[in-house]
């Protein structure tokens, strides 16, 4: 399983941002003061709607845009005093569409290119492409042309190209859109391998099973602002504020809320916990 | 960025309300207008014909002088350079060497120079007082094959996403370590690779996927298509291209049977 957040070694803040404020240059304000902290080795779900924010946020930490007011920390260090090929080395942000970053020849190729522009040596970068390539289980493919793969295999290939980069913090963006369920499956076990070695692990989503299934802590985002900051479990027990941040959690939460009248916890996330519950409730009553 | 490649205001001027099939014709032969006319004088009174329409058209100065940037850098280099190429003529007004300026050289730098801001200003206005959709539609009316005209449409109305892709992929590799802002011309332009390949692919999936959607709405399905809107000339659209016309008309025949220098 993987290590929870609370465990003692996950002590100091890569991540701090504090009275984040964003407005696009049309006059758009997308964040309206976020306050966040992210420890070391954290594995956490920002979700929200449609234009909540979530992505502005995203792309503040690694200096694609730089905040309107407030600040942003990464690892003790002002954001803005870094560029953002600096800012790459720690935070790697993953885009949400492979075609808009794939260009080269083949995927060993694709890979090489972060660590090239990092300046990595040749020992190093051979070593963090192998690995990348190992994580995402992509041997088979390794001398393709990256274009002419499926979406999952892209997808693959541009998420091992910025794990190639060995970022410590690793920002998903919908990162399963499009993905059939077995391929979804596949791509977030590769994800939780991440989060095993102590990757920091950020994953935007609105898919809400993902979250429940792999997340150790989930902050909701709406309307630009961080309206709730817990546990999976924590989370899914405030229905009424879900809806209002336009979100619906996954079936198995929302039949555990609708068993708490017999005793099943509201916390429940899995459908694995879900009959371990009812069959504790049934066995209590009997 | 949608500004820049989309020129039109929507307004409620006459030249708004012309039949774009005319202004299209009348921006042709103003054009021919402008080649026809040689003297500074002449070419001086039709720019300030042309700015008397952009007037009446409401264009506002800062975004006519966005629009014109280009041109206006242009017709300065104009004035500035001729004298330098063009020796012939007297007055002789300075002389270094092989460098010879005279007063008519100055002057022919002049006058091109006004005849390119004639041209720019004509079609600034037909851009400035037509929406695409419109211009599509006349030059379709006036002969163009369909499938041209949609072609035309289709890239204007997918130029500004085409540029989104290009930001998003530039921002993709920002985060990917590159600086674009490091390195020689040279290494510079390689970089580029990095965000052209991605763009062009992303352009070309899109267009794939546009061209299915057409199909699935029976687009070709017969030839005499109809339309939801049609271009019907009014009084007023006959008297523009008439007095366009006759200027033209007057001008040619003063100019070339009876020699006038205009």
């Amino acid at each position: 399983m993987i290590p929870s957040p609370s465990s003692s070694n996950s002590g100091d803040k890569i991540i701090s941002v504090r009275d984040l404020k964003f407005t696009y240059e049309g006059g758009l304000e997308a964040l309206k003061g976020v306050n966040l902290d992210i420890r070391r080795g954290e594995y956490v779900a920002i979700v929200g709607g449609n234009g909540s924010g979530k992505t502005t946020l995203a792309k503040n930490l690694n200096g694609l845009l730089r905040p309107t007011n407030g600040s942003v920390t990464i690892n003790g260090k002002p954001a803005s005093d870094q560029t953002v090929a600096q800012l790459a080395r720690i935070v790697g942000y993953a885009f949400q569409n492979p075609d808009h970053q794939l260009f080269c020849s083949s995927v060993a190729e694709e890979l090489e290119f972060g660590p090239r522009n990092l300046g990595f040596a040749v020992e190093e970068m051979t070593s963090k492409v192998e690995h990348a390539i190992n994580t995402l289980d992509l041997k088979a493919l390794r001398d393709k042309p990256p274009l002419s793969l499926t979406l999952g295999e892209r997808r693959r290939v541009s998420i091992a190209s910025v794990l190639a980069m060995d970022p410590e913090v690793f920002i998903l963006d919908e990162p399963t859109t499009g993905l059939d369920a077995r391929e979804t499956d596949d791509f977030m076990a590769s994800i939780d391998g991440l989060s095993r070695e102590g990757h920091t692990l950020i994953l935007i989503t609105h898919d809400m099973s993902l979250v429940a299934k792999h997340a150790r802590r989930v902050v909701v985002m709406s309307e630009g602002r961080v309206v709730l900051d817990s546990d999976p479990g924590g989370a899914f027990s405030d229905l009424e504020l879900l809806l209002k941040s336009k979100l619906v959690p996954p079936p198995v939460v929302q039949l555990a809320h609708r068993l708490s009248a017999i005793g099943v916890p509201r916390e429940t996330l899995s459908p694995e916990e879900l009959v371990f519950r009812i069959m504790l409730v049934r066995g209590g009553s009997q | 960025m949608t500004g820049f490649v989309d020129l039109y205001t929507e307004s409620d001027t006459f030249l708004h309300r012309m039949d774009p099939r005319v202004k299209i014709v009348a921006v042709l032969l103003l054009s021919l207008l402008a080649f026809i006319l040689s003297s500074l004088t002449s070419l001086v009174l039709l720019l300030s014909f042309v700015f008397l329409l952009l007037f009446l058209a409401r264009a506002s100065l800062s975004k006519t002088m966005f629009a014109l940037k280009f041109v206006l850098r242009l017709m300065v280099l104009i004035v500035i350079l001729w004298p330098f190429f063009d020796p012939h003529g007297t007055p002789v007004l300075l002389s270094i060497g092989p460098l010879k300026i005279t007063q008519p050289a100055i002057l022919k730098g002049l006058t091109s120079a006004v005849r390119v801001g004639c041209l720019a200003c004509v079609w600034y206005i037909l851009m400035f007082t037509t929406s695409q959709r419109n211009l599509v539609l006349a030059l379709v009316k006036l002969g163009l094959r369909f499938d041209f005209g949609l072609t035309v449409a289709v890239s204007l109305r997918f130029f500004p996403t085409f540029v989104s892709t290009i930001d998003s992929v530039m921002d993709a590799q920002k985060a990917r370590g590159m600086d674009f802002s490091k390195g020689g011309l040279l290494r510079r332009s390689k970089k580029y690779v990095a965000v052209l390949v991605p763009a062009v692919v992303s352009a070309l999936r899109m267009a794939d996927s546009l061209s299915l959607a057409l199909q699935s709405r029976a687009y070709g399905a017969r030839h005499d298509r109809t339309y939801l809107r049609d271009l019907r000339m009014r009084g007023s659209d006959y008297v523009a291209l008439a007095i366009t016309l006759s200027v033209l008309l007057a001008s040619m025949v003063a100019k070339f049977a009876y020699a006038v220098h205009l």
